[in-house]
């Protein structure tokens, strides 16, 4: 009887298991950065399963495939700007086969063959967007909030939110003081850490999973966040602004890259494209709230989207907005101690 | 009779302290609210929103599949070894204890990146497998002391006896010891089947993206934010593991007539 | 001694676990040992010399303050544990024995409810728009909800809800071996209720409260998960740091040498612990 019951248990996981092996396409991405829907309608169309894994950060996308570089897990990735020039000098990616892409040619020209990879070679733009400020202007009172100086303000103490992310963090930190957001000059660094700790004690969470949640959860007011998230969290929460700070937006382009060892490259390339198909851009960028560098799919962006500020910024917007920059090994080790010290202060 | 009264109450209030957290759990699992802090009525729409979800579903037959599997081979090696342990002289017995003993104590995540380091050095893909050597690892001390604490409550005439009468050490093992040990056998098996299934520590460094367990889903949505799908699934796994805890009780008292 | 050939169930056995320790406990920890020693490196993961620059950072002030924070989120843990799960031991011991193996079944049932959704259940409670403000709120107690969540303070109610137990079984089952007759010899030989206490019953349960000790503060250095949840990736523990050494900024060499801190703290303990038993025993009745 027992035997029987461990048996039958037994069946039920291999049954589980050892189902007809479907083709799978492993998708390493942000975390809600892609909609269910896509997904769903690739898998339908080519019957290739996506398994979708996340991350909150560039750092630990890379760390993990560093990690896992021999045994092939990732088919597809989705780095920030600076990361793709970083892996590609690495030669952590695998070369973008053109002629199995369609629709290469609808990307806007500004955001092809930059110089984080010349010729797109190695990545194809997915989404840009910015990263500004996050106003809820039911909760906050007084001086309206326009630069990231503003967050200094007494009156935010313990309702402040910044992003998990350490090359974003002190960006600000040096844009406030004048510096690049690219800085490689330890001292800089070193000044930007002061002013930032000077923040600390108003600072109530980080938080590079969802940046949204904590101002819909009602627990910070204002701080930072990424475009599309805050267009998201509009939906549920009207009084979420988005902000451009007078210092200038943080902006990123975010491209998908097939690491080299990749076990199914061919369905990568197949997500790539069906991904640059008009319709599917428009529908990600409309579901997401970030910016789709796809020409075609903006033509058919419903116009409450394309003429979402926070989605698609004005030229004045975009003043004194600076694209991250790959900054080498060496000063990514100052950031990383200051960083550490910075979340662990009292 | 004051001095009753005061540890009663005592008792009662930290109970009380460590059941609120579950009971709100399973109530706001039927909750129709999206956000999750107000009762907006009842409604099993997050249990449906769970079965829908593929790629959870996926996760959990995985991780059961796992826990199945790392419990029946923690199980299997633990008895053997507490049996070695029990009866057996050897060279390095204290070494072996004092091992089994350092396990069971390290604090997880030294666990965690030892086998990390191993794992990456001899190549082994982070999947699967490597995630049974983890959890058949950290579970293997829980097994082996469960089964001990039985064997030394037994009499030592019995074994004596039967090998008195002809039979083999295996033959022995298999009709006279597996029987008396067979309730701390269940109990072990059962603990490493939830220690597996609870494991974040562990799995978080040693698994990869071919092979994805229901506690690390679980972390990437709880630091999302506020998922009601997770109060449906917290429900869903206090209910299983209860159902397993009964079963498990009910066997032994069956046993023990 | 019987050969091999005389016992080939023994050695199979003997053959297995030892392989099993020594390839899955053994050579992976002499494997951390070595990392800790080595150079970082960028591209793979570590080289060569061999130094001890890891655990020189790790007296860094920068980092000894995030290693001395989290040591004091442990320590307190700890402490919340003991305050409360002490006299809860001795409460438990005192009731019925057919009662106390239902209330022990209670204890451990929360225990057998997943780690991180029982996490996620007091960010319920514990957010500005959670539970306990509600409460407090309706209730009239406070106008303005209290920031709870995202504070050192919330982790450390993490810590102690899912460590709770781990300190309370160990310090029941000395207060079990604890004779009644041993109390009673005591106070008649002329000991009050306090000089009882200092005198008798805590050094007999000094070993559980050494275990408990042992089997909290260890992991309240190591679980990542808590802060990340509750304290919003701020109050980081020891835990956090091996953590984001080992997937996050890919310092192997410092990574490994902070856990190599918690081993150490670990094998403290347990020599403590072994120290006040055997002291028990020589001294004991």
């Amino acid at each position: 009887m027992k035997k029987l019951a461990l048996a039958g248990l037994l069946a039920v996981g291999l049954t589980g298991c050892s189902s007809e092996e479907p083709q799978v396409l492993s998708l390493y991405n942000w975390s809600e950065y892609m909609p269910q829907e896509v997904l769903d309608r690739f898998t339908e169309e080519t019957g290739i399963e996506v398994v979708y894994t996340t991350y909150d950060s560039n750092e630990a996308m890379y760390a993990r495939l560093k990690l896992l570089d021999d045994s092939a897990a990732y088919d597809l990735a989705v780095p920030s700007t600076y990361y793709v020039s970083k892996m590609r000098q690495e030669d952590l990616l695998m070369p973008i086969d053109r002629s199995k892409i369609e629709g290469f040619n609808r990307l806007d020209p500004e955001l092809v063959n930059l110089d984080i990879d010349p010729n797109n070679q190695f990545s194809v733009p997915y989404l840009w967007g910015t990263t500004g400020l996050a106003v809820d202007t039911a909760d906050i009172e007084g001086e309206p909030v326009n630069a990231w100086q503003d967050l200094w303000d007494d009156r935010f103490e313990g309702r402040v939110m910044l992003t998990n992310d350490m090359r974003e963090v002190f960006h600000v930190g040096l844009r406030v003081l004048g510096y690049s957001g690219n800085s490689t000059n330890p001292k800089e660094i070193e000044e930007a850490y002061k002013k930032l700790s000077e923040l600390m004690p108003s600072v109530r969470t980080f938080n590079s999973d969802a940046p949204r949640m904590p101002y819909l959860e009602g627990e910070t007011d204002v701080g930072m966040i990424w475009n599309g998230e805050a267009v998201m969290g509009k939906d549920t929460m009207g009084a979420l602004e988005y902000v451009y700070p007078e210092e200038g937006v943080i902006a990123w382009l975010d491209s998908f890259v097939i690491p080299k060892n990749a076990r199914n490259p061919d369905a990568a390339h197949q997500f790539i494209s069906f991904v640059l198909q008009p319709e599917i851009s428009a529908l990600i960028s409309e579901d997401i709230g970030y910016a789709t560098p796809n020409l075609e799919g903006r033509e058919l962006l419903d116009d409450a989207v394309a003429g979402n500020r926070a989605s698609y910024p004005t030229p004045e917007d975009m003043e004194n907005a600076e694209f991250q920059v790959d900054i080498g090994d060496d000063a990514l080790q100052v950031y990383a101690k200051y960083w550490e010290m910075l979340k662990s202060g009292r | 009779m004051t001095h009753r009264w005061l540890p009663r109450t005592y008792l009662t209030l930290v109970y009380i302290l460590l059941y609120v957290p579950i009971v709100v759990l399973v109530v706001f699992s039927f909750n129709e609210s999206r956000t999750g802090y107000a009762w907006e009525g009842l409604s099993l729409r997050w249990y449906e929103a769970l079965f829908n979800n593929r790629a959870m579903v996926a996760a959990m037959w995985n991780s059961i599949w796992l826990a199945l599997s790392a419990a029946t081979v923690s199980t299997v090696i633990g008895a053997l070894t507490a049996l070695a342990l029990h009866r057996y002289r050897f060279r390095g017995k204290k070494l072996l204890n004092g091992m089994l003993f350092v396990v069971m104590m390290s604090p997880e995540i030294v666990l965690a990146i030892s086998l990390l380091a191993l794992f990456l050095l001899v190549g082994l893909q982070l999947g699967y497998v490597s995630l049974l050597l983890a959890h058949v690892t950290f579970c293997l001390p829980f097994v082996v002391i469960t089964v001990m604490a039985r064997l030394s409550g037994f009499d030592d005439s019995l074994p004596e006896a039967a090998r008195d009468l002809g039979a083999s050490d295996f033959t022995m093992t298999r009709t006279v010891l597996i029987p008396v040990i067979m309730p701390a056998l269940l109990a072990g098996w059962l603990l490493g089947f939830t220690l597996s299934l609870d494991d974040v520590v562990v799995s978080t460094f040693v698994s990869g993206p071919s092979y994805e367990i229901l506690p690390l889903r679980i972390y990437s949505m709880v630091r999302v934010g506020l998922k009601p799908e997770v109060n449906a699934l917290g429900t869903l796994l206090l209910v299983f593991s209860l159902v397993m805890l009964m079963l498990s009780q009910w066997i032994l008292i069956r046993s023990k007539r | 001694m019987l050969s091999v050939r005389q016992q080939p169930f023994k050695t199979a056995v003997l053959v297995l676990v030892w392989g099993w320790l020594l390839f899955l406990v053994l050579a992976p920890n002499l494997l951390v040992v070595g990392a800790s020693m080595m150079t970082r490196d960028p591209v793979s993961f570590l080289s060569l010399p061999l130094n001890l620059d890891a655990y020189r950072q790790l007296f860094d002030p920068l980092y000894l303050e995030v290693f001395l924070h989290s040591l004091f989120m442990a320590a307190m843990t700890t402490l919340v544990c003991l305050l409360i799960g002490y006299p809860f031991a001795w409460a438990l011991s005192r009731v019925g024995k057919q009662r106390q193996l239902l209330l022990i079944f209670l204890l451990i049932v929360p225990f057998w409810t997943n780690s991180l959704v029982r996490t996620y259940a007091l960010k319920l409670i514990l957010a500005t728009n959670g539970l306990l403000n509600n409460g407090l709120m309706s209730l009239g107690l406070i106008d303005e909800p209290l920031q709870l969540l995202y504070t050192e303070g919330a982790v450390i109610v993490g810590l102690v809800y899912l460590l709770l137990p781990f300190m309370i079984l160990p310090l029941y089952s000395v207060f079990d071996d604890l004779k009644q007759e041993v109390l009673l010899a005591s106070h008649d030989l002329g000991a009050g209720r306090l000089s009882t206490f200092i005198h008798v019953i805590v050094p007999l349960t000094l070993p559980g409260v050494l275990a408990g000790v042992m089997l909290v503060l260890l992991p309240a250095m190591g679980l990542f998960f808590v802060p990340d949840i509750l304290g919003g990736s701020r109050h980081l523990l020891v835990g956090n740091v091996i953590k984001n050494q080992f997937l996050d900024a890919r310092n192997w060499p410092f990574g490994a040498a902070a856990s190599i801190v918690l081993t150490v703290a670990m094998a403290f303990l347990m020599f403590a612990h072994r120290l006040s038993k055997r002291r028990l025993g020589e001294e004991g009745p």
